[in-house]
């Protein structure tokens, strides 16, 4: 031990003696006096040292407080990124709740499982399965269009392909009716992996970009209308007696969220109408050709009504010795379409005798028509 | 010949009160930086850098002027940070011996033992505590808190020598 410690013992003793004195009185002081001591040491010698802690009690609690702001921010910037994609969440649900509405029946709502196989691109996990319905073969659709198509089915869930997938045909055609074609995944490299086909064109038929390709109906699994894609454009193929045109999905892959599954029987009652965008544009089509043709069926009309006036005469001249119902001539306008006087032809045909060869003691008429009223049936003169 | 050794044992002098106040100074100002439950105690770092440099009579004065700072900034438990402080300080002035040996794990050792033995006793004479958390607390924390004192003494010590490095009062 150090000699100078040896020598100061007495002096050391003294001290450690007086502190731990002190201190002991310390702790034996009344509260109030401590409170006092300390009060007074604090505002005099501790006063730098009390400064000094208070501000950096100060700095951590803004550093504290920054980090909460920036947490905040964190959470409000996390909030107002995910705003659109609850809007357009929304968006779609609605879309889909108008659809169901259309649809009235025979459809099951889906929710997407999180896919797990690697063919997830292609595929879809359904939350619905056999228990609610669900067969395979069921055209899985949204409000957009069509998805894809249930190919197993499991008790509480199934399996879809989606347009994409491989496999993934369907019959189509074109709003007009003009072209008919199988619609097929578009197998490109990079984006243009995720369009669409429409292939075996007649070669006669040529699509304008934009123009809306809905299913056919031809076939057992797609009704017919459910909107498909819209034409980008022709492609070039080996094949020179038919068109392949280039198809944007009308469903993208990234709008694929909730869907309706159609159940077989509705699927076999059709669709027609309930996509709207399909009805309008098909009825808008109907209008603008009826607008352009009116001069042609009123000269129709004329012709078609003299004709039937001569075998109205026919039929009365022989009507004599048969008293078989006679159908007046159809003159309205929605009348005139082929199946109509073809089936008015029919009924003829089987209800009536074929007149005589013998020339019409009557001459054939050569006035205007008799009254338009396709549902009246008139007897012949006994 | 008495004038260099003089000069030079009052420049260590300053030095080593300087080292001292930047600790005193640390406590006070960096240590409410850092927070949390296990936190580095200056002030031992700087008692038991300065004890081994001055008598122990000095010492235990110099640990009953700081437990008194500590006991002002919080009167609940006036009077048991002297005491332990002033038991702290003239203990380690007594065994100044193992830090003649310089060694930096020693010194290490020895904060770490001084920390969590002023952690006893204060705690346990200032009565704050009871039960599991008393127990938590000087099993726990304060020896965490005194590994953490020690990791940064050996540090002080490692890179501000010529402030911290021990001499022969």
């Amino acid at each position: 031990m150090p000699r100078s410690v040896r020598g100061g013992g007495r002096f050391d003793t003294g001290l450690v003696v007086a502190c731990i004195a002190l201190s002991v009185f310390a702790l034996v002081m009344p509260r109030r006096i401590r409170d006092t001591v300390a009060t007074a040491i604090r505002g005099t010698a501790l006063s730098p040292l009390v400064a000094l802690e208070s501000r950096a009690s100060t700095v951590r609690a803004a550093i504290a407080a920054r980090n909460d702001v920036l947490v905040a921010r964190g959470v409000v910037a996390t909030q107002a990124l995910a705003a659109p994609g609850i809007a357009d969440e929304n968006v779609t649900l609605r879309r889909l709740l108008g659809l169901s509405s259309r649809l009235a029946d025979g459809f099951v709502a889906a929710e997407l499982i999180p896919a797990r196989g690697v063919e997830s691109d292609f595929t879809l996990t359904l939350n619905v399965g056999a228990s609610a319905g669900v067969l395979p073969f069921s055209p899985v659709v949204t409000a957009d269009g069509l998805v894809g198509m249930v190919q197993s089915v499991d008790a509480m869930t199934s399996f879809a392909i989606t347009w994409a997938h491989p496999d993934f045909a369907v019959s189509a055609m074109s709003t007009d009716e003009v072209a008919f074609g199988i619609v097929k995944p578009h197998l490109g490299d990079g984006a243009e992996r995720w369009l669409l086909e429409l292939r075996s064109v007649p070669f006669r038929a040529k699509l304008d970009t934009g123009t809306l390709i809905v299913s056919s109906g031809l076939g057992a699994t797609y009704p017919r209308s459910i909107p498909i894609g819209t034409v980008l454009g022709e492609i070039a193929t080996p094949e020179k007696w038919a068109r392949t045109y280039l198809l944007k999905p009308s469903v993208l892959p990234a709008a694929i969220g909730p869907v309706l599954v159609l159940l077989p029987s509705r699927a076999a009652r059709g669709v027609n109408g309930v996509w709207v965008s399909v009805t309008s544009s098909d009825s808008a089509a109907r209008a603008i050709a009826a607008a352009g043709d009116s001069l042609a069926r009123k000269a129709a009309l004329d012709e078609l009504s003299a004709r039937r006036a001569a075998l109205d005469s026919a039929s009365a001249d022989s009507a004599g010795t048969d008293s078989a119902l006679v159908r007046t001539p159809l003159s309205r306008a929605d009348s005139l379409r082929a199946d109509s006087v073809r089936r008015a032809r029919a009924v003829r045909a089987d209800t009536t005798r074929r007149p005589p060869t013998t020339p019409p003691s009557v001459p054939p008429r050569t006035g205007p028509p008799p009254p338009d009223d396709a549902n009246v049936y008139r007897t012949s003169p006994s | 010949m008495r004038g260099p050794p003089t000069t030079s044992s009052a420049a260590s002098a300053l030095r080593a009160w300087i080292g001292f106040a930047l600790l005193v100074a640390a406590h006070f100002g960096v240590r409410p930086l850092l927070g949390g439950r296990a936190s580095v105690d200056f002030l031992v770092i700087a008692i038991l850098f300065a004890a081994v440099r001055i008598r122990p009579g000095l010492a235990a004065l110099l640990g009953c002027a700081a437990g008194l700072a500590l006991d002002a900034m919080a009167p609940g438990t006036f009077g048991a940070a002297m005491l332990v402080m002033t038991a702290i300080a003239f203990g380690a002035s007594w065994t100044k011996a193992v830090f003649f040996a310089d060694h930096v794990a020693l010194t290490g050792l020895f904060v770490f033992l001084g920390k969590w033995i002023f952690d006893i006793g204060y705690v346990s004479i200032g009565g704050g505590l009871r039960g599991v958390d008393l127990v938590v607390q000087l099993l726990l924390w304060s020896p965490l808190s005194a590994a953490l004192t020690a990791v940064v003494a050996i540090i002080l010590l490692t890179a501000f020598r010529p402030l911290y490095r021990p001499q022969v009062a």
